[in-house]
């Protein structure tokens, strides 16, 4: 199991196809939600022991509307992969269809994130809230 | 995500507390933006959405138009029940962590440097967490 050291760009490299492909970006999303949740239950914590500069202005950053389409990004990624694994993992006559599994996954995904992301994207544009 | 697991031993029962917290964080997730939308009294925001779905405890969700929120979401029950989610998301969070690490670090002083790093990084974010879950300031 050890001994492989395979880099980001060695894996987009590599032809392992879609498989590869979402388990990086699962990888990728998680790690963001991992950061994301870390900074902000930290951050609340010193805001409400301190209340100093440094937490309220990092509260405004990840309030911010490009944080949080990343957030958004990451969870709903996140969360409909994670599903996909999990019924593969305990069911696996779904394994044949992997790669239909996978677009399905896809076609969920696009609409569901890509309409709030539009509008909130629209907001930053127009300078609305 | 698929990695080969032995069907014994720490390793194995992480691996399936990632797919049983996974299970419960989306039935979590759902149930919360489900109940906030039925019973919002205002089209609600993607950060109320959001803290709706992670998680509902009054003085995350005060401000989001859903009515009632002090009485039923500020007792010392649900507050262990938000505890006892934070407890399992940072422990699914930084166990992701530490496999990613252990994908990239071969030298053995490293990674067990790192582990400790990443064990003091969850207790700090969980006792955080819990501190501000029970407004102990």
């Amino acid at each position: 199991m050890r001994g492989y050291r395979v880099g980001l760009w060695e894996a987009l490299r590599y032809r392992g196809g879609i498989g590869v492909l979402v388990w990086i970006l699962h990888r990728i999303t998680g790690l963001g939600i991992l950061l994301f949740v870390s900074i902000h239950v930290v951050a609340a914590f010193f805001m409400n022991a301190l209340n100093d500069s440094i937490s309220t202005a990092v509260t405004h950053w990840y309030e911010s509307h490009p944080v949080q389409v990343f957030v958004y990004f990451c969870v709903l990624y996140h969360a409909l992969n994670g599903l996909r694994v999990l019924l593969e993992d305990f069911y696996p006559p779904l394994l044949r269809y992997h790669r239909e599994l996978i677009w399905l996954q896809w076609a969920i995904f696009v609409p569901v994130f890509g309409l709030p992301a539009f509008f909130i994207a629209q907001g930053i544009v127009l300078g609305t809230p | 995500m698929r990695r080969s697991v032995e069907c014994n031993g720490l390793e194995y029962y992480l691996w399936l507390f990632t797919r049983l917290s996974a299970i419960m964080m989306l039935f979590a997730g759902a149930a919360g933006i489900v109940y906030a939308n039925l019973l919002g009294r205002t089209v609600m925001d993607a950060p109320a959405q959001y803290r709706w779905a992670f998680f509902p405890i009054y003085w995350h969700v005060q401000n989001t138009g859903v009515p009632d929120v002090f009485p039923l979401w500020s007792n010392a029950f649900w507050r262990v029940c938000c505890t006892i989610l934070l407890f399992i998301a940072s422990l699914h969070g930084f166990n992701g962590l530490r496999v990613v690490v252990e994908d990239y670090v071969h030298r053995s002083t490293l990674l067990v440097l790192l582990k400790g790093l990443i064990v003091l990084l969850f207790m700090f974010v969980f006792g955080a967490g819990t501190v501000i879950i029970f407004e102990w300031f």
